[in-house]
């Protein structure tokens, strides 16, 4: 819908003048009967609606031309005799004037008289929607009895009240103005009709709260009815209708207690000013000496005394830290001179093992790798059992066939195999297992 | 009057409302209507409170107006004294809080309005001079701009003790407080008379003479633009006991 207004460029521009031109039309439409106006009426009553407006403009004729064609342009008024250039035409004002002109002539406003016929009205349509709605069967009868009513009926009902509390509300800000029209025209003497004012809208908004509070729980519930009925027959149309109703009524009940809240801050305001500065300076001789004294022509320049006490402040149990030692160089040399350290041998300590193991009686090369690395991790085995084979080879005679036997040490190794012998004249035992019995063979 | 709820001041002490309220009224706040729980508690109390308070060397003083504040008259609590940024501002809220247009708003002026106010009142230039005190030539874009700055200080400030409440979208609620900011011009004396007598009784300190017309909020180190007693010329001016040694009950 906005692109399509969009793209055909509408605008609409009315001046003053303009507004009362269609203003005047309207009302002399109404006041003689008239459906058209002739161009002679058009410019007779144009000429009217500018003496109000601009009594000293000149070239009438010429500016009433003018005046037509703007609203012509703008689809404000309509030639509706059809007559071409055959005769002069007869103009009547399109549903667009006849818009504006009822808003500025005759905004609607809530009162307790037309809140209590709205909502009466809205009673018994709805009754008659609830009834229809028990009696419906299938979704022809749902529609023209049930969702048609709430949509266009009921809404309508119920558009009127908003309508109606939105001129409320636009004759309240006409009121805060007026109240201000009237002390600014007549400082002390305009307090009595700003309380009138303040009485009367008060009233209103009160009485108008008591009849909200008590037919919009009624209405609500005849939609809360209908809308249980249309969710047992599965008709979501108008489920969906009912629903968006009862928002509506939320919000007329909500906007009244909004505001009476709002009208009564106000008047109590408005009240207050009243008393403590209307009648304290009932001859408004304060503003003038304040404004002396704010541009520094009334006396001396002072400043207001106050308290001005510090925060209290309040001590909490704070845990007590331990001293941090000083951060010093350190006295000692960061540098330690090597020493020596005898340690452990590997060498000599797998001399031993294998020693013990030959003194034991081991006569092949597989048991002495069995029983040296047999406690060892399996990764570390491998590089073990080459040492202990070149220990061997050392301190024992090794024989062997040509083909060696491959034997398995445990599960994850195996070797070629030698057969030991002591060594002719033999190797000392290491000084560890001087106690272990020498190896087998001839003794050193 | 006391009503029966307080039959005595342990009664007011112990009121759930009472540590809050003591403590804002300490700070110098002012309590008015719109704090319907505190104004209530200081009307039923007040009996109470006048004599409680003054054990300290305090006034607590109920103005027609519809508002409470605590005045310190003697050493015990600390006293201090507005800006000259902020009691033009005070005034020019003051003016707005008289002026019929206040009514069609409920109560409420947006800090533009503020500023308009002053500049119509005061000048613009006098307004200019008024928040730039050392600059004998400024940038005019620069100096406007000091000036909303500051004035949104000073509003600040004066939200702070109560003269006016900030709300949303650069609104002001104007509370009756700021009718003490047209004490000295309310009676039907002679200024310079009522100011007189609110300096004897504490309520206004007077500017020295040759006081250079600038913004103590400019200069203040602490940017709070509350500042010290000015020395005054009367022998009867202001007890100057700001040593900020106030202590609490």
């Amino acid at each position: 819908m906005l692109a399509v207004i969009a793209e055909r460029h509408l605008t609409l521009e009315l001046g003053t003048l303009d507004i009362c031109f269609l203003v005047a039309l309207y009302v002399r439409g109404e006041a003689a009967g008239l459906t058209s106006f002739t161009e002679a009426q058009l410019e007779d009553v144009f000429a009217q609606a500018s003496a109000a407006v601009a009594p000293e403009t000149d070239q009438l004729r010429r500016r009433a031309t003018l005046a037509i064609q703007r609203l012509r342009d703008q689809r404000l008024l309509a030639r509706v005799d059809g007559q071409g250039v055959v005769r002069t035409g007869e103009f009547a004002l399109s549903r667009l004037a006849g818009g504006i002109v009822q808003f500025y002539l005759e905004e609607d406003v809530l009162t307790r008289e037309t809140l209590g016929l709205l909502t009466h009205s809205l009673q018994v349509a709805l009754a008659g929607v609830l009834e229809a709605a028990r009696r419906a069967i299938g979704p022809a009868a749902w529609q023209d009895g049930v969702v048609g009513p709430l949509r266009v009926t009921i809404a309508e009902l119920v558009a009127g009240i908003e309508r109606r509390q939105r001129g409320l509300d636009v004759q309240q800000e006409d009121f805060q103005a007026e109240i201000r029209r009237l002390l600014e025209a007549d400082w002390f003497g305009a307090i009595d009709r700003c309380q009138d004012l303040l009485e009367s809208t008060s009233a209103t908004l009160r009485e108008l709260n008591e009849v909200l509070l008590r037919d919009t729980s009624v209405l609500l519930a005849l939609l809360q009815d209908i809308e249980e009925l249309a969710v047992a027959a599965g008709e979501a149309e108008a489920e969906s209708a009912a629903h968006r109703l009862m928002d509506q009524v939320d919000r007329i009940a909500a906007w009244g207690s909004a505001r009476q809240r709002a009208w009564s801050e106000y008047f109590q305001y408005v009240h207050r000013y009243l008393r403590d500065v209307v009648r304290l300076d009932p001859t408004r001789a304060l503003m003038q000496r304040l404004r002396d004294q704010l541009a520094g022509a009334a006396g001396r320049r002072f400043a207001l005394a106050y308290a001005g006490a510090p925060p209290i402040r309040l001590l909490r149990t704070v845990a007590a830290l331990p001293d941090r030692p000083p951060v010093v160089r350190p006295r000692a040399p960061r540098e330690r001179e090597p020493e020596a350290d005898a340690g452990e041998d590997p060498q000599v300590a797998l001399d031993a093992k294998v020693w013990r193991s030959l003194g034991g009686g081991a006569a092949a090369l597989s048991v002495v790798t069995g029983e040296v690395t047999g406690e060892l991790p399996a990764p570390e085995r491998f590089v073990e059992a080459g040492r202990v084979a070149q220990t061997v080879a050392r301190l024992a005679r090794a024989a062997s066939a040509i083909e060696r036997p491959w034997v398995a040490v445990g599960d994850d190794l195996e070797i070629e195999d030698w057969a030991l012998a002591a060594r002719p004249g033999g190797a000392a035992a290491p000084a560890d297992t001087a106690s272990a019995e020498p190896p087998p063979g001839p003794k050193p | 009057m006391t009503r029966p709820g307080y039959a005595q001041l342990q009664d007011v002490i112990l009121d759930p409302d009472f540590p809050e309220l003591d403590l804002a009224l300490r700070r110098g706040r002012h309590v008015d209507r719109d704090d319907v729980a505190w104004y209530a508690l200081l009307g039923d109390a007040q009996d109470h409170l006048e004599a409680f308070y003054r054990r300290y060397g305090c006034e607590l003083v109920h103005k027609t107006d519809g508002y409470f504040y605590l005045l310190p008259t003697g050493d015990k609590l600390s006293r201090r004294q507005l800006a000259i940024g902020d009691m033009l501002v005070g005034q020019a809220l003051a003016l707005l809080y008289l002026h019929p247009s206040t009514i069609e708003r409920g109560g409420l002026h947006t800090t533009e309005e503020l500023i308009a106010q002053l500049a119509t009142v005061m000048g613009s230039d006098a307004l200019i001079r008024a928040f730039n005190p050392k600059r004998r030539r400024y940038d005019e874009r620069v100096a406007q701009k000091t000036v909303r700055s500051r004035v949104g200080e000073s509003v600040r400030r004066l939200a702070s003790l109560g003269f006016v409440e900030m709300m949303e979208a650069d609104q002001l609620r104007l509370r009756p407080a700021l009718l003490r900011f047209a004490e000295p011009v309310r009676g039907l004396s002679e200024p310079a008379e009522a100011l007189a007598r609110l300096v004897a009784q504490g309520e206004i300190a007077l500017e020295d003479e040759g006081a250079v017309p600038a913004d103590a909020a400019a200069d203040d180190d602490d940017g709070d633009g509350e500042r010290e007693p000015a020395g005054s010329d009367d022998g009867d001016a202001l007890p100057d006991d700001d040593r900020g040694d106030g202590d609490a009950p």
